[in-house]
């Protein structure tokens, strides 16, 4: 029963994480049909920015968890929508009209590009970087099962965003701009929306659920990797896949799905975590074989 | 003669880099190829002329350093990965196929080259190798058709991260330590024995030689046949290719499998010659660097991707400066590259079928 | 003798949206048969479908004395229907003698031992098809013909109109389909490029022509009997005279304007 709680906790962890990352790319592939590859790697830019932020803070002698948690996330939302910014104006948007491979070509570059600045000139960037706990690590004890303050915490914090981000597509005008921009670029255009500050609007979204996502993977495992966004990234973008690329809500799912499948598998299969990446990118190439299309169907604009 | 006087002034050039110690005057060398390159493209300089006076460059040059291991085996590097870029080639440049696990295909020849060396004559082990990466390669083939390249995409990195923590967890293939490979032996020739009393790397060149003049004899003629138009037409439009009988699954199955074999042939050799092996060669940021060469050099073109090798590989291990930063620098280099000259360095030309 | 190419209640949907609505539609051997109607009328939609680029939602093709409804792309060709595209689909980076080569893929021989090994033969087969195409665009338009060593993106968009028709016709298909081949040509470019057609007709016998055509006096002049589509319904056929005076095609006409 306890152990039972402690793979649903995980479970759900991960799956928000997943879910995070797949609404991103998501949205880009919405308003651009591109996929910008290097997403993933926005998400560990933000978690390094966030401990940058906690390294200055402390070195000038801040120690209110509050304070610092905040600032972690200010820095890492800032990192990251810089980040994915930049990359919409200068590097996709420039090269709409190429062949998609460029695109795709650009992005992965670009995301090596942030991997290796942050191996290089991070402090002994090359090294898994401990990230400091800033959440209370007391918690209830449910029978044999002890639930803890911060995995709840972070659990409300990313349904709490999640939902906002719900709000913001459906509810405000800016929403209805980047629906209109993901319907039909040209009838977006002709009724006088600013295609460009939409994209450039979705991208920093995007990217600042990246940059909680980086976070809340730093927390929860206390360590961050300058590597730790291609993993990330690869699931994150065949969730967004398997809920069909474009739809919000799929991306979500699909997001849940990975994790619970890996969760079900580290459970089930006897090789124990030593194995447990393998097993993830082996559930990504075998679900991309089997459900090209995703859950729900991508939108397929080629007319003949 | 054109082609001859460029081949000998090559020639000269790269014996003098690879010569070069201090840093000055290695600087001073790369900027003067530099400026030579700008000034060909702004002169509109083009080249043609038979294959062979490249390899014949290559020979001479590898002749002329014959007691220098350093150079030879940089030699014998650029050479293993323009096979291996020769096998990317007919995947992204024909094709359309994007893999972004060239760095595993390759791994997997040359894993396959440590398990078999011991068993089988060295000769059959390189083509195992291939056949091997082919094979391995099929795992992945039904995402790998999808239209849309970010299917091949993803599932290409999933599976180039996959083998690597595979092979670092999995202990029946060393671990993180790798393998070792037993000295290559084909025919009569031990080929970690020295040449006379120059370097036995010379022996490693002259099969380097051979296969990249393989490779790019095959993927010339592949280019210069009807299969070249076929692929062409099917990575430039597949709904009109598919509206004149040509099936999109054959041919993206024959570009993706022609290419591993090609690519997992050249890790075996890479292998061999090496002598041992680890799951850190075949990282995928070494996957990555094979396809800046391809877009460095001009997808599509043999020479452009010969240029760029030697580029890539000779860059960092000369400008000790670089070495740290090259995976940052080519990566850079590269999305310059597409946005401003996506064609590469050296354009791949029409093919003219009838001449 | 039965027609060439019958369809029974041929019918397409695109989520609500009824593109080509129960057709029923026959050709005789050797006609060439127009296709017109306003814009969105399920023209494009029906060579679509006859070609297998989309499924049927209902309905059959009959070509030749076989089914052929749910036969792939690839099939169609193979079984001798060739089209043209609305938008161009030429090949641009490739030379023209490229591009009509993917036309006549399925008379030319793409496996590796014969590609890579028997250059000799190879380069003989280039030699016969290089003639052939030569001698078929000669018929378009003599100095392309000697053009064919250049990109296809770098000749004017007529040309490339003429290349693509080349490109369905290389292959000798019975059935040829048109999709409005000359957009983007004046009157008498037109009129020229279906003077050509008609000569290739003539030239090779058998060859049965499906035109879409917006300009009315080309489908007067070479069409024996046409079609008019509406909201993917059959709204009249006969011949051009006949059809043009047809109350329901003047509305249809009207309607759009
Ligand atoms: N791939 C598609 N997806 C959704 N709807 C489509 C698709 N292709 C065509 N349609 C719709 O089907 C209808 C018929 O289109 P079609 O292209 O066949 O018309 P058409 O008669 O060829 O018109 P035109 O003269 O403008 O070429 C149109 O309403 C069009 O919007
Ligand atoms: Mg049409």
């Amino acid at each position: 029963m306890a152990l039972l709680g402690q793979y649903a906790m995980n479970g759900a962890m991960l799956g928000m994480m997943y879910a995070l990352v797949a609404v991103g790319f998501t949205l880009f592939f919405g308003v651009l049909d591109v996929i910008q590859f290097s997403h993933g790697d926005v998400v560990a830019a933000g978690a390094f920015a966030g401990l940058l932020a906690y390294a200055a803070l402390s070195f000038f002698g801040v120690h209110a968890p509050g304070v610092l948690l905040l600032a972690v996330i200010l820095a890492a939302a800032l990192a990251t929508i810089v980040v994915g910014v930049l990359v919409a104006r200068f590097l996709v948007l420039p090269i709409k009209g190429a062949p998609q491979l460029n695109v795709l070509l650009v992005t992965l570059m670009m995301g090596t590009v942030v991997r290796e600045c942050i191996r290089l000139f991070f402090p002994n960037g090359s090294q898994p970087q401990r990230f400091p706990a800033l959440l209370p690590s007391s918690g209830w004890n449910l029978g044999a099962f002890y639930l803890r303050f911060d995995n709840v915490i972070l659990l409300t914090c990313g349904g709490l965003l999640i939902a906002a981000t719900h709000l913001l597509i459906t509810r405000t005008r800016l929403g209805l701009a980047i629906r209109a921009v993901a319907q039909d670029e040209e009838t977006a255009r002709t009724m006088g929306i600013d295609f460009k500050r939409v994209v450039l609007v979705t991208f920093a979204l995007g990217s600042v659920l990246a940059a909680f996502a980086g976070v809340m993977d730093g927390l929860y495992y206390n360590e961050v990797f300058f590597g730790m966004g291609l993993l990330l990234g690869v699931i994150g973008f065949a969730a967004a896949i398997l809920g069909g690329l474009g739809n919000l809500y799929g991306a979500i799912v699909g997001g849940f799905l990975f994790a619970a499948l890996q969760t079900v598998g580290a459970v089930a299969l006897p090789f124990a975590s030593a194995y447990k990446d393998v097993f993830a990118f082996g559930v990504v190439i075998v679900l991309m074989a089997v459900r090209p299309t995703g859950l729900i169907g991508e939108r397929v604009s080629e007319r003949v | 003669m054109k082609a001859a006087a460029v081949a000998a002034v090559a020639t000269a050039f790269a014996w003098l880099l690879l010569r070069a110690e201090s840093q000055t005057s290695i600087s001073l060398l790369l900027l003067l190829a530099v400026a030579a390159g700008v000034a060909a493209a702004r002169l509109r300089f083009r080249l043609s002329g038979p294959s062979v006076l490249a390899f014949a460059a290559v020979a001479v040059l590898a002749l002329l350093l014959r007691e220098d291991d350093f150079s030879l085996l940089l030699l014998t590097r650029i050479l293993i990965v323009v096979v291996a870029c020769l096998g990317l080639n007919v995947q992204f440049g024909y094709a359309g196929v994007v893999n972004f696990a060239g760095a595993s295909f390759f791994g997997v020849g040359g894993y396959t080259a440590a398990i078999l060396a011991p068993r089988l004559p060295h000769l059959l082990v390189l083509l195992l190798g291939g056949a091997a990466a082919a094979l391995v390669g099929s795992i992945l083939i039904l995402p790998v058709l999808r239209t849309r390249g970010h299917y091949a995409a993803l599932v290409t990195i999933a599976f180039a991260l996959l083998f690597r923590t595979f092979l670092e967890v999995n202990d029946t293939l060393g671990g993180p330590q790798g393998l070792k490979l037993p000295e290559l032996v084909i025919g009569p020739f031990h080929f970690n024995d020295p040449v006379f009393d120059a370097s036995f790397y010379l022996r490693y060149v002259a099969l380097g030689l051979v296969l990249a003049a393989l490779a790019l004899g095959v993927v010339q003629r592949l280019e210069r046949s009807w299969i070249g138009v076929a692929l062409d037409a099917v990575r430039l439009d597949e709904i009109a290719a598919a509206s004149f009988g040509l099936s999109i699954a054959r041919w993206k199955i024959a570009a993706f499998t022609i290419g591993n074999f090609i690519t997992g042939v050249a890790g075996a050799l890479s292998a061999f010659m090496i002598g041992f092996i680890a799951p850190n060669n075949y990282a995928f940021s070494e996957s990555l660097i094979l396809v800046s060469i391809l877009l460095l050099g001009g997808i599509g073109n043999p020479w452009g991707l010969a240029l760029a090798s030697a580029i890539v590989i000779v860059l960092p291990e000369k400008l000790q400066t670089i070495q740290e930063y090259r995976f940052l620098i080519f990566a850079a280099v590269v999305i310059l590259i597409l946005l401003f000259r996506p064609a590469g360095l050296l354009p791949r030309p029409l093919r003219r079928l009838k001449t | 003798m039965t027609a060439l190419l019958s369809c029974r209640a041929l019918t397409r949907r695109f989520g609500g949206l009824v593109a080509l609505d129960r057709l029923d539609l026959e050709v005789e051997r050797g006609t060439v048969l127009g296709l017109i109607g306003p814009n969105g009328s399920g023209k494009t939609t029906f060579f679509n479908v006859l070609t297998g680029i989309f499924p049927a939602s209902g309905g059959e093709i009959g070509f030749d004395g076989a089914a052929i409804t749910d036969l792939a792309p690839q099939q169609v060709y193979r079984i001798g229907i060739a089209r043209t595209f609305q938008r161009s689909r030429l090949c641009l980076p490739l030379s023209i003698f490229d591009n009509l080569m993917v036309g006549n893929h399925r008379h030319l021989r793409h496996d590796l031992w014969f590609n890579l090994v028997r250059r000799k033969a190879l380069r003989r087969q280039i030699g016969e098809q290089f003639a052939a195409a030569r001698e078929l665009l000669r018929i378009f338009d003599p100095p392309l013909a000697e053009r064919m060593l250049e990109p296809a993106g770098r000749i004017p968009m007529i040309d490339r109109r003429r290349v693509e028709v080349c490109r369905a016709l290389i292959s000798r298909p019975k059935l040829l389909l048109l999709d409005e081949p000359s957009a983007g040509m004046t009157h008498d470019e037109t009129l020229r490029l279906m003077d050509d057609i008609l000569k290739v007709q003539q030239q090779i016998g058998s060859l049965t022509i499906i035109l879409i055509e917006h300009e009315m006096s080309v489908i007067e002049r070479i069409t024996s009997r046409c079609v008019v589509l509406n909201y993917g319904k059959k709204i009249a056929e006969g011949a051009y005279a006949q059809v043009a005076q047809d109350a329901q095609v003047k509305q249809a006409y009207l309607g759009l304007e």
